[in-house]
């Protein structure tokens, strides 16, 4: 007891918990040996703020009307890619999911060897798998849809694995007491327990996707991220302002979509 | 005095149902009022009217000849208390911080943001808790106690915030026989000793009986009975728990008997 | 329908079938897949005779160049900085919007409109846009690209605790409400501390995401491994790229593993 202090924390030394004042004060030491390596410089970014109003006061600018018929091109190259790359990791991840799913996989090492290639799968961003692809197989979209496909086998196969080994275990336990197979077991009592998850999932990947497929033109890999490089090397402004837009206006307009979507689903099981 | 006016209130929901259909009541400074009717009679919302968690439709609550609006809806609070069925306790966080969170609304935010509190609060947080008898559990996260234990807490915050009046929704509806009588028995105490005014909601005739000072029977949004427990014969408790379009109400007669 | 009713009654027929609509949805799914297939001018074929040269060609990073590992680590290291400092500004940004944006927090309906559209904003901006546009106030190296990290997963992380906060219990809100506590010290009792676990989850996982993401950030000049790598794989040196892409994986998969092992933990 400190009868001296007017202030104190309620705890029974009148002190902040020790783990929080550990952590915290862990975070700051952190950023603090970090700040050098960061070159984080207040002066600098303070002094920045005029660039970046000068640089926001040049995106207004007239937009550039007669590019518009090649950013739809591009767009729609990108929503394609995402679509695309979401259905080939849904058919791949189906499988694998099963497979490294803790109660449906077929034996302990298939599931650790299934899980272990899923988070290698995972582990790299789109960005560098599709530098790699680019340089195996040449500039496109092709090299886009495989590193997208790829990636997201990884994070698809795991969350789909996650959603069955969350389902209700006497439905799989009724239809396995009359008598069915292995794989009708999972086909016809896991399956459709997870659907749910599956679609909100499915919808979250949509959503990665699009977003990734935007800048992957960034190396070569197809879609609106090579105009959007372009556009910002060479100045172009009113090109720059039209890109942009067009992104935000598709990424919230599917952003919103899967929102209404999932509370539909989440509504759907409730009633 | 009257510590709490209602004048001609009446409360319709934007789903179209009118909870309460113009009810007039004064409640004397000090003293235990209970509020009885059936499910669904506006108890609920007659009570979170007088904390300004819902305002009326037409007509006006005053506290202390204060007007409960949304201006002045954190001072009215600071000064009138609320106890809940469910206590609405912040689970994850200790029972001595639960009650101190009486005393925010007495304190600037600026301390109370980042959870300091003044040496004093904590002596009136600590005074509560003795009165409620669960000093030994200061230091519990509040959802590592029993339900008794749990409405205990709540109660101690309403202590804590030095209030005038104490409102309490149903706080015994989810409690068994032994605890409601505890937390009963506590807040007649507290009326009585430290002279708060008490306002409580029960569907419980035995409980009302034994425990007010006046009876305040509600059904379908009016008030149908309004007098001391003695005056509360067979044939209002009839009129109190009378459904509406039922003329001839057996379970009612036979509920009513045991009551 | 009474007994009598039953005995008399004859067998019916089965009522129709109702219409299974799925054959339709698959294949109109499977047109759409085979026109965008065609439309992006992808050839199976090509891709078949390519899986012979692109075993070749990843035979190449068969021999990893470790000579210089202490400059990788290093630039590593940047990285995971990057990444740590653009998770504590989405946080700190998060942190402040967030109840701003949570319905039942949110003072009126104004602010949180604003701050959900605020928050839309953010997460519709791409990270290495953002990263393009504050190298180009700031200059290279890894500060614009943590602030682009920052900035963009400030969005997500501030509709994931909105969306959190919005699930408080009404009852603990009004309990906390009733006893006349502002709106600050209402977002730091009822709101913060019933959410503290998920909280703690996301921030783990965009860390996690800003690690990936701080990785590639060097493609556009924002410092970090991503532009050694890039470097390397212009001049065709596989063996350099190798060990690179080697010490990111084994970077992510550490931080994939020492986050689950803390989730474990925090339950």
């Amino acid at each position: 007891m400190t009868p001296a202090l007017i202030w104190r924390w309620p705890t029974p030394n009148g002190l902040p918990p020790l783990p929080l004042v550990g952590g915290v004060l862990a975070l700051l030491a952190g950023l603090w040996l970090t700040a050098p390596i960061v070159e984080v410089d207040f002066v600098r970014l303070i002094g920045s703020f005029g660039r970046m109003l000068a640089f926001a006061g040049q995106m207004f600018v007239t937009p550039d009307w007669e590019y518009v018929p090649q950013l739809l091109a591009k767009m729609l190259e990108t929503i394609e890619m995402t679509v695309l790359s979401t259905a080939i990791a849904i058919v791949v991840s189906l499988p694998l999911g099963i497979l490294a799913a803790s109660n449906a996989t077929p034996h302990p090492v298939v599931y650790r060897l299934t899980r272990d290639l899923l988070s290698l799968m995972r582990a790299l961003p789109e960005l560098v798998w599709a530098l790699v692809f680019v340089s195996a197989v040449g500039l496109g979209p092709l090299p886009g849809v495989m590193a997208l496909a790829f990636v997201t086998v990884g994070f698809m196969g795991k969350f789909f694995a996650e959603s069955i080994e969350v389902v209700d275990h006497k439905a799989v336990e009724g239809v396995r007491a009359h008598g069915a197979g292995w794989l009708q077991v999972r086909l016809f009592a896991m399956l459709p327990q997870a659907l749910p998850d599956f679609v909100g999932t499915v919808m979250y990947i949509l959503d990665h996707n699009l977003r990734a497929a935007a800048i992957l033109g960034l190396v070569g890999a197809g879609g609106i991220g090579y105009d959007l490089v372009m556009s910002m090397r060479l100045f172009q402004y009113d090109r720059l302002l039209l890109i942009a837009l067009a992104i935000y206006v598709v990424v919230t307009v599917l952003d919103r979509a899967s929102d209404r979507l999932r509370s539909r689903i989440i509504h759907g099981r409730r009633a | 005095m009257s510590a709490i006016s209602i004048q001609s209130v009446s409360k319709r929901f934007p789903n179209g149902f009118e909870a309460l259909k113009g009810i007039d009541a004064e409640i004397r400074s000090g003293s235990f009022t209970v509020v009885l009717g059936p499910s669904g009679a506006g108890k609920s919302t007659l009570l979170r009217l007088m904390n300004g968690l819902e305002t009326p439709t037409t007509g006006m609550v005053r506290i202390d000849g204060e007007i409960v609006d949304r201006r002045k809806v954190r001072h009215i609070r600071s000064r009138v208390a609320m106890v809940f069925q469910q206590f609405n306790l912040v689970d994850r966080l200790s029972v001595v911080t639960n009650v101190l969170t009486g005393r925010l609304a007495h304190r600037s935010w600026v301390g109370s943001v980042f959870y300091l509190f003044r040496q004093e609060d904590l002596g009136i947080a600590r005074e509560a808790l003795c009165r409620v008898g669960l000093i030994d559990k200061a230091w519990s996260r509040a959802d590592k106690l029993s339900g008794g234990q749990q409405q205990r807490v709540g109660i101690a915050r309403a202590l804590a915030q030095r209030p005038k009046v104490i409102l309490a929704d149903e706080p015994v509806a989810s409690l068994d026989p032994v605890s409601s009588e505890e937390i009963m028995t506590l807040l007649r105490e507290i009326c009585d000793r430290d002279g708060i005014t008490v306002v409580v909601n029960l569907h419980q005739v035995d409980l009302a009986r034994r425990f007010a000072d006046r009876i305040i029977g509600m059904n379908g949004g009016r008030i149908v009975f309004d007098g001391k427990p003695e005056e509360m014969t067979q044939s209002v408790l009839r009129t109190i728990y009378q459904r509406e379009g039922i003329e001839d109400d057996t379970s009612l007669d036979m509920a009513l008997a045991y009551a | 329908m009474n007994v009598h009713d039953l005995k008399s009654a004859r067998p019916q027929p089965l009522p129709p079938k109702p219409r299974n609509p799925m054959p339709v949805w698959v294949a109109a799914t499977l047109a759409m897949l085979w026109l965008i297939v065609w439309d992006l001018e992808i050839s199976f074929e090509t891709l078949a005779y390519g899986v012979e040269d692109m075993a070749e060609y990843f035979s190449r990073y068969g021999q990893p160049d470790f000579t210089d590992l202490s400059r990788y680590l290093y630039l590593m290291g940047v990285t995971l900085a990057t990444a740590l400092w653009g998770t504590v500004f989405a946080l700190l940004v998060a942190f402040f919007l967030a109840p701003l944006a949570a319905r039942n927090f949110a003072p009126n309906v104004v602010t949180y409109r604003i701050a959900r559209e605020t928050l839309n904003f953010m997460r519709a901006m791409p990270d290495l846009l953002l990263a393009l546009i504050f190298v180009a106030a700031l200059g290279l190296g890894p500060l614009p690209g943590a602030l682009a990290l920052g900035v963009h997963t400030a969005g997500f992380l501030g509709k994931f605790f909105a969306e959190s906060l919005e699930r408080v219990d009404k009852g603990v809100c009004e309990g906390v409400a009733s006893t006349g506590a502002n709106f600050a010290q209402m977002v730091m009792y009822a709101g913060w501390p019933s959410i503290l676990r998920e909280a703690l989850g996301y921030v783990l996982y965009i860390l996690d995401r800003n690690v990936r993401m701080a990785s590639v950030l060097g493609l556009v000049g924002a410092g970090g491994i991503g532009l050694a790598l890039h470097d390397t794989l212009r001049l065709f040196d596989y063996g350099q790229s190798a060990a690179l892409i080697l010490v990111i994986l084994a970077t992510i998969l550490i931080i994939d593993y020492a986050s689950a092992w803390l989730r474990r933990r925090l339950d």
